[in-house]
């Protein structure tokens, strides 16, 4: 574990050293929050109402907050997995007396943890701005234990899509196409809340759901239940989805040739 | 006339270029038309749930998408280079284009396509298709205001990328430049008040990527057309002048490079 532990802190440092390369993330989630707070301002003025689906305008600002922090800090895991499968340097690596995917996940951890910081303080700020103080500080455990497990679901999906240029040429489409399922079935847009019943009903059972909504749903709203609810989600993806991975991995290698010169 | 034929001949030869990988092209292609498809359906679901905001309503974001897709499809094949611009005026490589006899800006931007970018075309036309307001006229004008939304769109993308020549690196800088282009113009315009659309017309013209055309593409209006003219011709111009100052100050790198 100390040597995951001792990459963690190398790409931590890394990035920590050129902090002004986390201001393109930072000026784009001010922006979306800006963008997002126009959107919902006009549509809870024009129905007339101060809750809508159990949220406020002020509760739906926090939860896109938390949705967009989350979304806008996952590490480019794809892209680093399928551009070392495809150039051979993943031979580099593979020599190293460590677990290529844990190596990765320590390194993207190391990258995801400050540009979360970084997102959360400036979406806050903003969002802080302009609809007033953010929900009890009592529920922030609850979102941060949620997040950790959507961090861990995120890294699992994101890494077979990468592992998935052992097999085919191209892997972009199936992440764009992962990212934009996410932002429907994972409420990073519009939560769930909002959604017609049986489409609730089919996001809840997917994995996408707890990669986003579930971690931005308790930060507004701390439930006990709700609590365990997502974790139970988490942990039943985090087996399937582990395990596949695992399996993905395993085949890979064995498929894996690669050419000197 | 002559740069015409120039500009097709490096068309032809990118394309010739993505389809030795056939199958990555259409991967990459489709992909985008499904990305696109998938990402539309938060709209979808949003006006199921609340009809319209403003005015807006779902059939006017289909031609918002189907504008503005199709226009940075567009900027996206034949001027693919305009998203790193800013990459290659620092490391470099602009000593291949200022050594040959055609015109340093135009060459550059039009020497890299991207595959996915017909992916963004082809969905934005289907896009346009399905809101019904395909006819005749409907679609001489949503060709006229997909061009000149792309002349925006490249002008705006080579400003802010020949900031490297100042800078020596804006590589993040363009990236922020596409993601406020893009988010801008496929959100209705209705919702900014009157200095955020201010912003929208000048320091990010998302207004005259998506929303001013896609009215224009909806029904006549000489006010969107005077907009569309001035803004495309205004802002081609401001393009021109700063990647052409930016350019006095260039200094060749000493690195071979070779480009195929």
């Amino acid at each position: 574990m100390r040597k995951y532990r001792a990459i963690f802190r190398i790409t931590l440092s890394n990035v920590l050293a050129y902090p002004a390369e986390l201001l393109p993330r930072g000026l784009m989630i001010v922006m979306f929050m800006w963008v997002f707070h126009q959107l919902w301002r006009a549509t809870y003025v024009s129905s007339g109402k101060v809750v809508m689906n159990g949220l406020t305008l002020s509760d739906t600002m926090w939860y896109l907050m938390m949705a967009e922090t989350i979304e806008l800090a996952r590490p480019r895991l794809t892209a680093a997995i399928a551009e070392q499968v495809k150039d051979g340097s993943i031979a580099y690596v593979l020599n190293k007396p460590y677990n290529y995917l844990l190596y990765h996940l320590s390194h993207a951890l190391g990258e995801s943890v400050p540009a979360m910081a970084a997102n959360a303080l400036l979406a806050g700020a903003t969002v802080w701005l302009l609809v007033g103080p953010p929900p009890p500080a009592s529920g922030w455990g609850f979102a941060l234990t949620a997040v950790t497990g959507a961090w861990l679901l995120n890294f699992c999906i994101t890494a077979l899509i990468g592992l998935a240029a052992f097999v085919t040429e191209e892997v972009s489409p199936f992440l764009w196409l992962y990212q934009k399922l996410g932002f429907v079935l994972g409420g990073v847009l519009i939560p769930l809340d909002f959604y017609p019943a049986w489409l609730q009903s089919i996001a809840r059972v997917l994995p996408f759901a707890y990669t986003t909504y579930g971690p931005a749903r308790l930060f507004v709203a701390p439930e006990a239940a709700l609590l365990a609810a997502v974790l139970a989600g988490q942990a039943v993806w985090l087996l399937v989805l582990g395990g596949a991975l695992s399996l993905a991995y395993a085949r890979g290698i064995r498929r894996l040739a690669i050419n000197g010169g | 006339m002559r740069e015409l034929r120039f500009l097709v001949h490096l068309w032809r030869t990118n394309l010739a270029a993505a389809m030795e990988y056939r199958a990555a092209f259409l991967t990459q292609a489709v992909g985008m038309m499904l990305n696109n498809a998938v990402y539309f359906l938060i709209w979808v679901i949003f006006f199921d749930r609340f009809e319209e905001v403003r005015g807006w309503s779902l059939d006017d974001m289909l031609v918002l998408f189907g504008v503005t897709a199709t226009a940075f499809g567009l900027v996206s094949m034949l001027f693919g280079n305009a998203f790193g611009l800013s990459d290659v005026i620092a490391r470099g490589r602009l000593d291949y284009y200022l050594s040959l006899p055609r015109p340093v800006l135009l060459h550059v931007l039009a020497s890299r396509g991207n595959a996915a970018g017909f992916g963004d075309f082809t969905y934005g036309i289907l896009s346009f298709a399905a809101s019904g307001h395909v006819s005749a006229d409907g679609l001489a004008r949503f060709g006229l205001a997909v061009i000149l939304a792309a002349a925006v769109f490249v002008a705006f993308l080579v400003i802010v990328n020949s900031l490297a020549f100042w800078m020596g690196s804006a590589g993040f800088l363009g990236t922020a430049a596409v993601n406020a282009m893009v988010t801008f113009a496929l959100y209705p315009i209705a919702l900014f008040d009157s200095g955020a659309r201010l912003l929208l017309f000048t320091v990010v013209p998302a207004a005259l990527m998506g929303a001013v055309p896609a009215g224009f593409a909806r029904e006549f209006s000489w006010p969107a057309l005077g907009q569309l003219l001035v803004g495309a011709v205004a802002f081609v111009a401001l393009a021109r002048f700063v990647f052409e100052r930016g350019l006095r100050r260039y200094e060749s790198g000493s690195a071979i490079q070779v480009e195929v």
